[in-house]
């Protein structure tokens, strides 16, 4: 065999970026690409999610919440200040990274369940926050009006150039979590989600970390929420509801908790479901419901543990595949093993 | 005095597990610490190492008092444990269990590892070098890269102490770590003691194989429902008559 798996990886990755690249001319319509638009910005969630949950073993069930304070910082600056996309999404960064160790201050208290329970709590202490402070966030109306950014005149004003927009975050945001996640961080993370009460014995301050995952997963989603306030134009209260957190936390699930790249295909896969499942209105709750049933109780490790368990027989029939092209003899055979 | 423990107490509801015990511990020695099951002494650990607040009493080391200091803290200012109950952490590698305690020592800032690629490969590099010395110790490096709950019991138990060391204590507390050893797995133990002990740390040790203790240890507090009833070095509490009822006795028995 010529081919190494390198050069093979290489020219899968060729592929897929040329893919991703060209995608918006291929789409049949905006509505596609907006779509695909919103599968970046989950993506980010997602990120952000499985740092704390997947990683670091931090229930923050508040990431719906956190995602509105990155949205309203953006969208409040932008029509009060008259701020662009460049300003308004640093400090969105900025605001979802604080209210985030603030939601995640219970979890020096309280673990796994409760804290669920709590910060799910906060996730709708903010939402009514949202929804009664009407003079500063206009209350159920909202925020509309939020400008398109520009870049040195150049207007990334459709679906098409705000894609090339996520595309660029969502490949910004998965190499800082990868960064993040490779050294002392990523280590500490997993130490206090394995065993949180022996962390501290190898001199990990586990509550210091334990905020750390929080802050972080709010900076992801405070980005998120800039991103989308000033793609969608408007924003309102009960696009962050709980039941949205729920979402986020179900798409990073079926992918895979514990694995970037499962952060990656779950927020592909269910909201683009999501969109067949329109049909069926809140019946769709049920479907993820199943599917979080589905992996907890079969899969923890969500689709991407399913892509593990199937490795073996894809390499086993890729090389019967192989042999079979190309004639092997018996001697060269047991080479191959 | 290096480690002085004064009129530790520490109560559970009504029970007394640990009563009023004073000792100290020299540096440079291999402290034993023995007692029958229940008797207190992962009780007396779990206060050294921060886990448990004493009811009362004081605990001074290196002539600063660290009682109620968190646990984390107490690793810094020098102590590392290991546990009586296997307990590494089970997503990680033999290499990466021990990677994790070096972090406290780490010099490079947390947003420089969290976001400059170079800084982190070069602290991870590091770390890697140090952790690989101490595998060779152990004699465990060629599991490095192996999960390190898959291991056979022996080796795990090399794991926890190669994890504990990577803190670069000060003094090390063994809570049992013969346990479920063969007779060729405890001498090799032995050995690591002494090696441990001649690298300049203190160890202190609890330990129901009494050929290791008397073997390795230089002085050894006795205690018995909570209490102390005895110290001084192996002839001397191999002697005393209330050892031999309390311990040394029962294991006649069995
Ligand atoms: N967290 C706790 N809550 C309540 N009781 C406890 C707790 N920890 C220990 N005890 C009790 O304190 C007493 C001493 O226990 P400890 O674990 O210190 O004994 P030990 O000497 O280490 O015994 P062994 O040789 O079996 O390990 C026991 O009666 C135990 O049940
Ligand atoms: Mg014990």
């Amino acid at each position: 065999m010529k081919k190494n798996p390198k050069t093979l990886k290489l020219i899968l990755f060729s592929i897929a970026g040329i893919a991703l690249l060209i995608f918006p001319l291929l789409a049949k319509n905006s509505y596609q690409v907006h779509i695909l638009n919103l599968v970046g910005i989950y993506m980010m969630l997602s990120l952000g999610l499985n740092i704390a949950m997947g990683y670091a073993g931090q229930m923050n069930l508040a990431m719906g919440a956190l995602w509105a304070v990155g949205a309203y910082t953006a969208g409040l600056l932008n029509q009060r200040l008259g701020l662009s996309l460049w300003l308004t999404l640093p400090c969105a960064i900025v605001a979802g990274g604080l209210v985030g160790g603030f939601v995640g201050l219970p979890a020096l208290k309280v673990r796994a369940h409760y804290l669920s329970i709590v910060t799910i709590g906060l996730n709708e202490v903010i939402n009514i926050i949202l929804v009664n402070e009407t003079k500063l966030t206009g209350g159920v109306d909202g925020i509309s009006k939020i400008a398109k950014p520009a870049l040195f005149g150049f207007k990334i004003n459709t679906e098409q150039r705000y894609y090339y927009l996520i595309l660029i975050a969502v490949i910004a945001t998965f190499l800082i979590s990868r960064q993040i996640l490779s050294g002392r961080v990523g280590r500490n993370f997993r130490a206090i989600r394995d065993d949180y009460k022996t962390a501290p014995a190898m001199g990990v301050n586990a509550g210091f970390y334990k905020l750390l995952a929080f802050i972080i997963s709010g900076c992801f989603a405070g980005a998120a929420g800039a991103l989308y306030a000033h793609l969608n134009a408007y924003i309102s209260p009960d696009i962050f509801e709980h039941k949205t957190t729920l979402f986020i936390m179900t798409l990073t699930m079926v992918g895979g908790l514990g694995n970037l790249n499962g952060s990656l295909i779950g927020s592909f896969i269910l909201p683009v479901l999501q969109e067949y499942l329109r049909a069926i209105q809140d019946w769709q709750y049920v479907v993820y419901g199943l599917a979080i049933m589905v992996v907890v109780l079969f899969v923890p490790g969500g689709l991407m543990q399913v892509f593990t368990l199937l490795k073996p027989y894809v390499t086993m029939l890729t090389s019967r595949f192989n042999k079979l092209k190309s004639g092997t003899t018996v001697g060269e055979d047991s080479n191959v093993s | 005095m290096f480690l002085e423990l004064e009129h530790l107490t520490m109560k559970f509801g009504g029970l007394v597990a640990v009563d009023d015990i004073s000792f100290s511990v020299n540096k440079g020695e291999i402290h034993g610490l023995i007692g029958p099951n229940g008797s207190g002494k992962t009780t007396i650990f779990n206060m050294l190492s921060g886990y448990y607040k004493p009811t009362s009493g004081k605990i001074v080391f290196e002539g600063k008092n660290i009682t109620g200091l968190p646990a984390h803290k107490v690793t810094q200012a020098g102590f590392a444990r290991t546990f009586q109950n296997l307990r590494l952490f089970k997503s990680m590698t033999v290499l990466e269990n021990v990677m994790v305690s070096m972090g406290h020592l780490a010099k490079t800032q947390l947003l420089n590892v969290m976001f400059n690629p170079i800084a982190a490969q070069k602290e991870n590099d590091l770390f890697t070098e140090k952790a690989m010395k101490l595998l060779d110790l152990l004699d465990i490096r060629q599991y490095a890269h192996n999960l390190a709950v898959s291991l056979p019991y022996g080796t795990q138990r090399r794991v926890e102490i190669a994890r504990a060391l990577a803190t670069e204590p000060k003094i090390l507390l063994l809570d049992e770590p013969a346990a479920g050893l063969n007779e060729v797995e405890t001498n090799e133990l032995a050995e690591i003691l002494t090696t441990i002990r001649q690298s300049g740390i203190t160890i202190f040790l609890v330990e129901h194989d009494m050929k290791l203790v008397m073997g390795s240890c230089h002085e050894i507090t006795v205690i018995d429902y909570g209490k102390k009833i005895a110290e001084g070095d192996c002839d001397c509490v191999r002697s005393d008559p209330r050892v031999i009822e309390a311990y040394l006795g029962k294991e006649e028995d069995l």
